[in-house]
This record gives structure tokens, sequence and C-alpha cells, in this order.
């Protein structure tokens, strides 16, 4: 990004902010746009007959264009740490999340012997949590509600991938803005995940992984229309939904006949038996809560903080005039 | 200002209020709320983690983006509340001298050129040219992080969502109005740099400047200069108080609009 389309991309940006808040007529249209996923655990068989499930390979395929393609010189690790993170070296990963990976299928052994497959990518929260922190506001949401991060104005402080309750976003070095300003002391890279297909959702056209499973395992469409679907396959089955209330709702649903707490453990256990510290295979703890669950509270304070000035000026002025009569 | 016991033979200083007890608590609880707010909003960044501050004992807390984003919210409450209460004090008792006059760019380098090359500067008023300019600043780059900040806090709530532009310029904005407010708070803090400024610290610690101090660089200052005239009348005999302030030199436009009643 030269310093042309920088003034070009702050000026549309201005544009886009000449209207402050979504207005309610366009938030309602925003509403009845908004998308939501099933993934289906009883369907996924995790395409073992595959050297890489078919919805990773449509993924990856789809952004390989959007992949980073960081320059060597600014390769270095981040003063005063004695790390950086560069996947550019592993780019054929398909076992976790990286950059160059935006979704994978974890295998997981539950107890009884029975493997279950599941699809990992951004959840697409309802309140995005890594939207919201973001201390540069460059993680933007689609009206079809999918989250996206802007990779050029990214400073890869990997705020999003710490607030995230799944750690989703994944970082490069040597890629984005932080290489133009002070790269060997300030930013870290670019963070990358799933975008939810935003274009092709917003053409009305099915996602890549969607299109490309073989088992319909993973099916887009209306919110309110996937979640009843979801509730009415996870009750036909006795089973479990995941995604509908953790960190206040998402627009993901898992289905599955195992609980996923059990899930969770596994995956818990398989990371401890090899050691795996790696960023990139999120837990799957149920009800997981986001950071941001009590800030209503800390709103309705900070309403009230200007009203006790307000009064405490009200009650200082009486004094100090009466004070004023007193001595005159 | 401590006033020196007479058993040491030292002539008795002689001071008088410039700031009332109202305006000491709200600006030591700006002060306090905003040094809050720059710590624990560096702590909205991979700051404190990134350069190895968070492994400082005792300040591990500071790499929490949980525990500072909360503290934040404690002091921008403090802060919201303390300028509240400053903006309607003032606006309901029509005290307004701090506010910026016609020319006070012009006289501040003015004043400022004075005190580098040691000669004798331009009479001010209640404050000096470049206080009131500062003022100004500081207000408008606290403003900007108040009026931003509340943006974000409203986006923080469940639910509660805006535009992406909404999100990218309110981020952007708070972001410069923090780099405002510090480089305010620099540019504050270095004007006592300069030796006579340094008179004026002790009215926002305990109140007190000194009655020689305000005749002779605040003559412009009415009640000022009233006051410090009583006290020294009432400490020294008439003819050797300061000299009547010279108003005639006073441009037009610069008087006092409303100096504070008895603070």
């Amino acid at each position: 990004m030269d310093r042309r389309d920088f003034f070009k991309r702050v000026a549309v940006a201005s544009a886009a902010s000449a209207v402050l808040t979504v207005p309610a007529a366009q938030a309602r249209d925003r509403a009845s746009r908004k998308m939501g996923s099933i993934i289906d655990l009883t369907r996924c068989d995790g395409c073992v007959h595959l050297n890489t499930p078919a919805c990773v390979t449509a993924c990856r395929d789809k952004n390989a264009g959007r992949f980073p393609e960081p320059e060597e010189r600014f390769l270095q690790d981040y003063w005063p740490q004695d790390f950086h993170e560069d996947w550019s070296s592993e780019r054929d990963r398909t076992d976790r999340l990286t950059p160059y990976n935006w979704t994978f299928v974890e295998r997981v052994e539950v107890p009884g012997g029975e493997t279950v497959f599941v699809p990992r990518r951004c959840m697409h929260c309802d309140d995005a949590a890594c939207q919201k922190l973001c201390p540069f506001g460059v993680i933007g949401k689609s009206e079809e509600g999918a989250v996206n991060i802007d990779t050029e104005f990214c400073m890869g402080g990997a705020k999003c991938r710490a607030t995230c309750p799944w750690n989703i976003p994944q970082r490069q070095a040597g890629v984005g803005l932080y290489t133009k300003l002070l790269p060997k002391l300030a930013g870290g890279g670019s963070m990358y995940k799933c975008d939810g297909c935003a274009d092709r959702l917003a053409n009305d056209e099915k996602p890549a992984c969607e299109i490309e499973c073989p088992r319909d395992a993973i099916t887009f469409g209306p919110i309110d229309e996937i979640k009843a679907e979801a509730k009415r396959r996870a009750e036909a089955i006795g089973g479990h939904l995941y995604g509908l209330d953790e960190a206040g709702g998402t627009s993901t649903i898992y289905i599955s006949k195992v609980p996923f707490e059990v899930i969770d453990r596994a995956i818990a256990l398989d990371k401890a038996h090899t050691q795996d510290d790696l960023p990139g295979r999120p837990h799957m703890r149920p009800e997981i809560q986001s950071s941001l669950q009590n800030a209503g509270g800390l709103f309705v304070a900070s309403v009230l903080a200007p009203i006790a000035g307000a009064a405490a000026a009200g009650i200082a002025v009486y004094k100090s005039r009466q004070k004023e009569r007193d001595d005159a | 200002m401590p006033e020196k016991s007479a058993a040491t033979h030292t002539p008795k200083v002689v001071t008088i209020t410039r700031q009332s007890r109202s305006n000491r608590i709200v600006h030591a609880l700006v002060a306090s709320s905003t040094f809050g707010l720059i710590v624990t909003g560096l702590g909205q960044m991979p700051f404190y983690s990134r350069y190895k501050i968070a492994d400082i004992p005792g300040l591990t807390w500071l790499g929490s983006y949980e525990i500072t984003l909360w503290l934040h919210y404690l002091f921008a409450f403090v802060l919201m509340g303390a300028v509240t209460y400053h903006i309607l004090y003032h606006a309901l008792r029509r005290e307004f001298a701090i506010l910026p006059k016609r020319g006070d760019f012009k006289h501040s380098l003015q004043v400022i050129g004075a005190m580098v090359r040691g000669q004798k500067e331009p009479p001010s008023e209640k404050y000096l040219p470049e206080q009131r300019l500062a003022y100004a600043f500081i207000a408008f780059a606290i403003g900007l992080t108040i009026v931003t900040g509340l943006i974000k806090v409203y986006t923080n709530v469940p639910g509660w969502n805006v535009s992406d532009g909404m999100h990218f310029w309110s981020a952007q904005l708070h972001n410069l109005g923090f780099f405002l407010v510090f480089m305010g708070i620099i540019a504050h803090l270095a004007a006592f740099l300069f030796k006579p400024n340094r008179k004026l610290l002790g009215g926002m610690r305990h109140g007190q400047v000194e009655a020689h101090y305000t005749l002779e660089r605040h003559a412009h200052w009415k009640e000022g200069v009233q006051k410090a005239r009583s006290a020294l009348a009432g400490q020294t005999p008439p003819e050797s108080a300061a000299p009547k302030p010279p108003e005639e030199e006073t441009p037009k436009g610069d008087r006092p609009c409303e100096e504070s009643a008895a603070r």
C-alpha cells in the first residue's frame, strides 16, 4: 500500500463514516441480511479419503491470493522479545489455523473409541470482541455478519487473538502497515482468519467450504432459519449445540451427538499429550464468555458519571453564592 | 505557601488566593484520572507485554487487556465527572478567564520571548496568554478522547453495533486524542522549565501565589491586583506597594472578561 492508496483509503473511510451510526431502517435491513451457518459434526467425516479435507482445500484455493507474502528483511524478532511469528515456511500446514490456513478439521478421539471431526474457523460472533476491542478499528463486519480483518491497516499486535474467546486470528510477521513505520520497534505483522467468504455472501452466493463439502456438513443461510434448523436437527438426534449462546451468540452453530465438553476435554488432552502449545487449535469449552459480556453495566455507569459531576457542580455553585451573600 | 517564621528574621511572604479549593480538586482529579487513563489506555495495546513491562513483579496486571480495560473505564468515569463539574461550575458562575482571547498567540510569543531573553514580560491577566491557549488545546484533546471514548463504550455493549467507518474513526481519533493529551501534558510540564512560571505552582498546590508576583506579572488581573494590594497594605507601608498596573497599555479586546469572584 503506497501513500496514494493510504490517502485514498482514508478518504473512502471518511466518506463511509459520514453516516455515524447505523440508522434504524438500515439496521433492520442489516439484521434481515444476517447469515449464519451450521457445521453438522454428525455428517462431517473429515474427508478421510482425501489428503486434505475438501473444505480446507476450497478455502485455501479461494484465498490463496490473499495469503501474506512477507519480505525477508522484516522477518525479525519483535524487539525486545526473542521471537516472531512466521508461518511462511509452513504454508502447507493444514493441521491448525495459520495465516495460510483459515480453516482446518480437528480429528478428535473421544472416550468410547469414537472419532469426531470438527471443522474449525472463525465463529463470526454477534458481538465480536476482536472487532470491538481492536485498538485501530480495522476489523469490520459485513451486513451478512462476516467479521473481516483489514490486513493492510492491521499492526499485528494480536490483541484480536488474545480477546477472541477461541483465539482464532493468526499472525504473520513481515507484512502489513508496521513494515512502513517502525518495523524494529513496534507492530508484529498482520492477523489472518476466515472472513466468512464475505464477498460471496454479499452476492448471495455460498461460501467455498459449503460448496465443496461432499457431505453437506456445512450449511449457510439466513440466521433465523439456520438457528431453527440447528435446533430441529439437534432435537431429532438428541444432540448438542455449540455457538448459539457461547460468547453471547455467534453465527456458527455446531451440531453434535457427543457433548461438547467431552470434545473439548479430548482436544485439551491431545494438545497436552503432544505438547502442542502453538496457537491455532481452538478449544470447544461450552458457555465460554466474551470479555465484553458485562460491558452493559459499565455503559450505564458512564452515563451516571457526568450526572454526578453536574449535581456536584450545582451544589457547589449554590453554596458559593450563599457564601458570597453572607459575606456581602 | 508556608509563611516563614518571624524568628528567622526574614520578611513574611505575602500571598493571595489564586485557585479555589474547587479548582484545585478538579485539577487533581483531571490530572490523576488522565494519568490513569494513559497508563491503562496503553494497556489496551500490546504495549506492556511486548516491552516486558508486565514482566516486572507487581506490574503483571498491566499485561491483561481485561483488567486495564475496566480500570480505563473507572478512570474515565472520574474524568467525565470532573469535566462536567468544571464546565458547569464555571459556566453557572460566568467565569471565563481561562478561555483564549483574540491576540493570545501573538502575546504568548511576546511573553515567552521575554522569558527566554530574561526581559520584562508584558503584563498579563489572571492567566498568561499561553496558559489560555494551552487550556484550549488540552480541553480539545480531552474532549476528543471523551467523545470518541464514549462511542467505544457504546459499541462495547453487547448487541449495540455501529458502522465499520464509525469503528475505524472512533479508534483512530481516540488514539489521536491520546497523543494530543500526552503532548499537551508534556508542554504543560515543560512550561515550568522557565523559572518565572514556577511561582504559579503554588496556585495549584495550595491555592496561593505571592502578592508581589501577582502585581508584577498579572497586573491586568483586576481582582488579583486588588487582593494583592490589600494584602500588602496590611503588611507593608502603602508607599512600598507595587506600582499601579499599566492599564493604559492594555490592548483593546484583551481586558479580562470575567475574573472570578472571591475564590
